[in-house]
């Protein structure tokens, strides 16, 4: 259900609402890595990126992995829980308290 | 026949299922190929927080036929929190380390890391704490 495919999510996201997109080059300035390092990443699919002719180009969403160690779509579902769970531990814990 | 991977599911994450519908936890707890386990103890404070929360409690009824098992633990509170206060930061947190323990699973799923002793809980008994989507990550790793 939830498991769309990642590739696929980047790109829909990226066509749909006109996402930014950096080269090899850009990401590496970004994450402070050396080009090779990025484009390693790339090769093992923690960037996902894609290949138009012979250059690669990556989308901003698909950064999130490799600062967050989550895909963007998992990213974006535990913010929303995020959200509630201060104010629903509160009660847990008050709850646990008077077992 | 492949067994399912077995998970016990802290309280705030099947609240947060029953919260919101576009929530890691509401998408990790509708995932049928895993096998969910809570504890009676956990089910009863989980029927508290809904009434208090203003949630409604067929809601949480008709999960729990739907998604889990119940495991069964003895409910002198004391014993547990004796047992197993070393592995929580808060000891009324202990039923869940014992409901993890008598399920026999694998992964723990919370949202509260930081109550519970990660390292020794992982050592002593060989269970993974994480959070649902950190836990989703994982299976689209396998």
């Amino acid at each position: 259900m939830f498991a769309i495919d990642n590739f696929c999510y980047v790109w829909y996201k990226i066509v749909m609402f006109n996402q930014k997109i950096y080269t090899p080059e850009q990401v590496a300035e970004i994450l402070q890595l050396s080009k090779n390092t990025v484009y390693q990443l790339i090769n093992r699919g923690e960037i996902v990126a894609k290949k138009i002719g012979k250059v690669y180009r990556i989308p901003a969403v698909s950064l999130f992995f490799t600062l967050t160690g989550l895909d963007y779509d998992l990213y974006q579902a535990e913010q929303k829980d995020l959200k509630e769970i201060p104010r629903i531990q509160r009660e847990i814990s008050k709850v646990r308290l008077s077992l | 026949m492949k067994r399912k991977i077995t998970a016990f599911v802290d309280s705030d994450v099947v609240i947060s299922s029953l919260i919101s519908k576009l929530g890691a936890a509401y998408f990790l707890i509708n995932e049928t190929s895993l096998k969910f386990f809570i504890s009676n103890i956990s089910l009863k404070e989980l029927k508290v927080v809904v009434k208090k929360l203003g949630l409604k409690n067929e809601a949480l009824e008709r999960l729990v036929k739907k998604q889990f098992y119940i495991t069964s633990l003895k409910t002198d509170l004391k014993k547990i929190e004796e047992k197993y206060k070393d592995y929580v930061m808060d000891i009324n947190d202990s039923h869940i380390i014992a409901g993890v323990v008598k399920s026999k699973v694998k992964f723990l799923i919370t949202y509260n890391l930081r109550h519970f002793n990660v390292d020794k809980i992982k050592r002593d008994f060989d269970i993974l704490i994480m959070t649902p989507a950190r836990f989703l990550q994982y299976l689209r790793s396998l």
